[in-house]
């Protein structure tokens, strides 16, 4: 048998799209278990004050109940274990609306939702602090370290001696991530241990703060993901529901099946929290930045801080002697906030880039080479050379593709029948990282036949890390990919990173590269021979007649990846059409350039970049999760008030990769593309508004009532 | 969703009968709103009359009474079915664009005629029960009107409501003069003009319709016209398909050489009912098809709107939006 040809850098289809198409993938809820029970979280119903009492006596009587779980008869759970967001039903205070006060067990799915409905709850309410407007002056320095005030050279002088400035602020609002698949959880105890079938991005995560929160070792708990129905940064961190499917299976002694409604999505998984941004920029008359400053205020939990790192862009895009980044956050009675994709930098794009748009029209300079002016020869926050970077090509090639020469410098001068047209552009960046992860690799031989079997504890997210690890794998050993098999997302293979800041690709291709590196090794070791050509592990399964090998690997970074700034980098160009009369707001097309090392699998990483876009376009034309400023409670609580843009929405999408080979940032020399793809699109988006109708709006998103 | 009982009905007779019986009961006819209602708790009947194989779906030409020659269309009948019958896209183009103008494909392949007219408010207050509606529940406050109310009324609302109604498909009948006929358990049928069918909320906002219970949905009559070269459904939302109206305009006119000889205009989003816009109307009777007298009417019809606290704009767009149907009316015509 010869060897393959490579398959890395290929566009194979994901290998497992016919099982996700034809329902044979198993996702949370789907995995059978021996006579299950149905449970339902029950929610507050006011957004900060203490439970007076639950009356759970009609619901205990109601058809099929098994069990009502309240503060008052709820084990007791570690509210530290790692758990975000609390709601573990541990004490009677109400710190946002929708908080988790109770769980109903019942035969059924709809018994136990029933039930739920005749529970009476009485509070000793407080005035909560649910309208950011109200309290954003009330904000402080976060807590997180990463947030203090980054201070370089004198912004404030620079600003009061520019002659071309912008000074302006910027609104994002709350945004939920809305995975297609509600997080959900399957609990089977098994004596003291556990399994829990629950979609995660981070599988050891999940396991360690479920273990603690359960008050039990880690290897008590297993957790079990093979596949995940989206996820976007809910489902990194895990929350409450995660480890009240286990209470709930204790409780009436049996596996316990436990999903959030749609509408109960919104106060339990977290959120993108609203962020206020004031970006103030400084140039020389010929376009050369004097001043950046990028100020954010936002929001936290009562009782937790998270904020989006929304200055992370302007830290080092872009050249500048002057530069100021800050934070400050209040604590509101609302859901804990969490990562959402491209946290920080997609919003905080949506900022800067605007920024840069809006200073370039006052220069009368087109905005490309404004941007390319301002390139920094290394990273301006800490001094490093970059592993490699590729805005000015992902920008130059992307305007020779988008024809970004037909782009009129003034606004309002494009006009198709009763359509302004305008064009945008934007640049966006995302750091580049590999984590720790093991990879267990295992050979088989059945005469010339061999087979590879390559486990781990990651996650697929939906965006092709089974196939890529397949084309990994197969490349390195020296077989067709239909012999490899890759198994993950189970807790009981070797420990792996998360799916979650884009360090996916890089961590996971890298260790079972390395695995498959080691195994060949090995084998050329155990020969005893000496090798001219370097054999693969196939052929060494081959020619030393071995059944059976296998060999385990825990993989790190390169040591010299912390002498570079690594990140992808990416331009993006939009079209928009604006009706006159109307302002509906239809993107006709957007390209997205991206530079992001070796793309393992160019079919795979253009859905994750376009996929990155569509998200973008939401952001700038429809997201938006509205908060009663009185209850604090969401008003946009199902698909058809929260507006993710629909086919119709969406244009022509195209993606381009820049051909380069990063040496530094790791063997493989690959960067994530997952998070990068949603950077700097709002901004394009709103840039190509602007640049149509004249009309700067700075508060997302723009529906058609802000453009009129 | 509370318990309840299901009983699939084997003729229009039995149906109505079971439902007068039990003033709880409901009819189940495509589901799409009234079981999305009940999920949430919105909606709590304890019996289900199951209306779907009723029959009651055909489409055809009205061969007597009042609408003679014009078109009846199954209640019963799927919204998929009367967008795209030929009748209605030869003669009634601005109906079939107002039906695809709403919900999905997949929503209207499910949803009737009958339960399209009587399809609730999207208002969030009345969708969540922990809320005050005096829609839902009588007498607990309304939510919307000093809360989020930007997808609120702009005309017609009371103290008590300032929800709209959501329908599409309703804005152009509206538009078109439709009669909706119903039968009730003496086995008589009534018909009820469009205008009347749906109400203002008032004081009793928790009625949406002057339907009794009782009675079922059999058909909907649309008069002959001369519409079919000059209409047009403009539906402005904040994504380009499957999302509510902020305001929708059915705009239909009959014009002799530029003048128009007569002008039919209904609005949506602005209402607790399809909203017909009268004072346009007859601004535009015997003048000239031109966008200032178009732009006239708008004014005339927008002069009377008073907006909640985040609906300001709607006055503007609904100026705009008459403007443009009509514009489009004179451009477009048929679907
Ligand atoms: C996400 C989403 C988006 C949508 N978007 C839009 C939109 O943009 N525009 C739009 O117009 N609509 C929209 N819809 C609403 C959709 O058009 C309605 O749900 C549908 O028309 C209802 O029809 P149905 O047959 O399913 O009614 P059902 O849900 O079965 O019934 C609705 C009500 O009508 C009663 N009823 C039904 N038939 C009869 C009858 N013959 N006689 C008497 N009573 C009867 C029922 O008892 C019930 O009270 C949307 C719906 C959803 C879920």
């Amino acid at each position: 048998m010869k060897d393959t040809n490579k398959t890395i850098g290929t566009p194979i289809s994901r290998i497992d799209g016919i099982a996700k198409v034809t329902g044979k993938a198993a996702y949370s809820m789907d995995h059978p278990v021996k006579n299950p029970a149905y449970a339902i979280l029950f929610k507050s119903t006011v957004a900060a004050g203490t439970i007076r009492d639950i009356d759970s006596a009609a619901a205990e009587k109601a058809p099929g109940v098994l069990g009502v779980i309240t503060h008052k008869n709820v084990s007791k759970l570690n509210v530290k274990g790692g758990l975000r967001g609390g709601a573990l039903l541990q004490s009677p205070e109400i710190e946002f609306y929708g908080q988790n006060i109770g769980i109903v067990v019942a035969e059924t799915f709809e018994q136990a939702r029933y039930a739920s409905r005749l529970i009476n709850v009485t509070y000793d309410k407080k005035e909560p602090k649910v309208d950011f407007n109200k309290v954003a002056d009330q904000a402080r320095l976060p807590k997180d370290k990463e947030k203090a005030d980054a201070i370089r050279g004198d912004v404030q002088t620079a600003l009061s001696q520019a002659t071309h400035k912008v000074e302006e602020v910027y609104e994002t609002p709350i945004e939920h991530h809305h995975p297609l698949e509600p997080h959900a959880a399957i609990a089977e105890w098994n004596g003291d241990n556990v399994t829990l079938y629950s979609s995660a991005q981070i599988v050891n995560g999940a396991q360690s703060a479920a273990a603690a929160t359960l008050n039990l070792k880690p290897e008590q708990v297993r957790i079990v993901s093979p596949y995940i129905g989206g996820g976007f940064g809910s489902k990194g961190g895990q929350w409450a529901n995660l480890a009240l499917a286990a209470v709930a299976a204790k409780h009436v002694n049996r596996p316990v099946k436990l999903a959030l409604t749609r509408q109960q999505m919104v106060n339990s998984v977290g959120m993108r929290q609203h962020n206020r941004q004031k970006v103030s920029l400084a140039a020389t008359s010929d376009g050369k930045l004097t001043a950046l400053a990028h100020e954010t205020t936002t929001h936290c939990a009562i009782n937790d801080e998270f904020v989006e790192p929304c200055g992370d862009c302007s830290k080092i895009m872009y050249d500048t002697p002057n530069s100021l980044i800050t934070y400050r956050v209040v604590p509101m009675n609302l859901i804990l906030p969490t990562y959402t994709r491209g946290p920080g930098k997609s919003t905080g794009s949506f900022a800067l880039e605007s920024a840069i748009d809006e200073l370039a029209y006052k220069l009368k300079m087109d905005p490309i080479e404004f941007r390319i002016k301002n390139e920094p020869e290394r990273d301006p926050s800490n001094g490093k050379p970059w592993s490699s970077r590729t805005t000015v090509q992902c920008l130059r090639e992307g305007a020779k593709a988008f024809g970004w020469e037909k782009r009129k410098l003034e606004p309002r001068q494009n006009e198709r029948g009763n359509y302004w047209i305008g064009y945008g552009v934007s640049a966006g960046t995302y750091p580049a990282h590999q984590r720790p992860t093991s990879a267990l690799v295992k050979l088989k031989r059945n005469g010339e036949d061999v087979t590879a079997t390559v486990e781990l504890a990651a996650a697929d997210l939906g965006t092709g890390t089974y196939t890529i690890l397949t084309q990994t794998a197969a490349d390195a050993l020296g077989l067709p990919i239909q012999n490899v098999t890759v198994n993950l997302g189970d807790s009981n293979l070797p420990p792996a990173a998360g799916a979650v800041g884009s360090v996916g690709a890089a961590s996971y291709a890298n260790a079972v590269n390395d695995a498959c590196e080691k195994i060949t090794q090995e084998l050329m070791t155990k020969s005893g021979k000496q090798y001219y050509v370097r054999p693969t592990a196939a052929q060494l399964m081959r020619s030393e007649k071995l059944i059976d090998y296998q060999t385990r690997v825990d993989s790190k970074p390169p040591e010299s990846a912390e002498e570079y700034s690594a990140h992808s980098f990416n331009a993006n160009f939009a079209e928009v059409a604006v009706n006159k009369s109307t302002g509906m707001i239809r993107v006709n097309r957007f390209l997205a350039v991206t530079g992001a090392g070796q793309i393992l699998n160019p079919k795979t990483a253009r859905s994750q970049i376009i996929g990155g876009n569509v998200w973008g376009i939401g952001m700038a034309l429809t997201e938006e999760s509205v908060v009663d400023p009185r209850w604090g409670n969401f008003v946009t609580r199902s698909f058809a008030d929260y507006h993710v843009p629909s086919n119709l929405d969406i244009g022509t999408m195209e993606a381009i990769f820049i051909k380069e080979k990063d040496e530094h940032v790791n063997t493989l020399g690959v960067k994530g593309i997952g998070e990068v793809g949603i950077v700097g699109v709002a901004a394009a988006v709103v840039n190509a508004i602007s640049n149509a109708t004249g009309k700067r709006v700075r508060d997302l998103p723009i529906t058609p009532d802000k453009v009129l | 969703m509370r318990p309840f009982t299901y009983t699939r009905a084997k003729d229009a007779t039995s149906a109505i009968k079971l439902l007068a019986e039990n003033p709880n009961a409901k009819f189940l006819a495509g589901g799409t709103n009234l079981l999305d209602l009940m999920k949430e708790d919105v909606e709590r009947p304890n019996a289900l009359i199951d209306i779907s194989e009723l029959g009651l779906t055909d489409i055809k030409t009205v061969t007597s009474g009042a609408n003679k020659g014009g078109l009846s269309i199954g209640g019963l009948g799927k919204n998929t079915y009367a967008a795209n019958h030929p009748l209605v896209r030869q003669n009634y183009p601005l109906l079939t664009q107002a039906i695809l103008a709403g919900a999905s494909g997949q929503l209207r392949n499910m949803a009737t005629n009958g339960g399209n007219l009587l399809q609730r408010t999207r208002c969030p207050y009345f969708y969540e029960v922990s809320m005050p509606c005096n829609k839902r529940q009588s007498g607990s406050g309304c939510g919307a009107k000093e809360g989020i109310n930007r997808m609120h009324a702009i005309f017609g609302w009371s103290e008590q409501c300032v929800a709209v109604y959501p329908s599409d498909m309703a804005v152009a009948l509206a538009a078109l003069d439709a009669v909706i006929k119903v039968r009730s358990t003496s086995g008589q049928e009534r018909s009820i003009p469009i205008a009347e069918f749906h109400r203002l909320p008032g004081d009793q906002p928790e009625k949406d319709t002057n339907l009794l219970h009782g009675e079922l949905i059999t058909s909907i009559e649309l008069p002959q016209n001369r519409f079919a070269d000059k209409s047009y459904y403009l539906k402005v939302r904040d994504r380009a398909s499957y999302a509510f109206a902020l305001v929708s305009v059915a705009a239909a006119l009959e014009t002799q050489g530029n003048k128009i000889v007569q002008a039919r205009i209904a609005m949506g989003g602005v209402a607790h009912k399809p909203w017909r816009a009268l004072k346009a109307e007859q601004m535009l009777v015997g003048k000239d098809a031109t966008d200032a007298n178009f732009k006239l009417a708008a004014d005339a019809e927008m002069a009377d709107a008073k907006p909640l606290e985040h609906n300001k704009f709607k006055i503007e767009l609904g100026n705009r939006s008459i403007v443009l149907a009509l514009q489009m009316a004179m451009k477009v015509g048929k679907a």
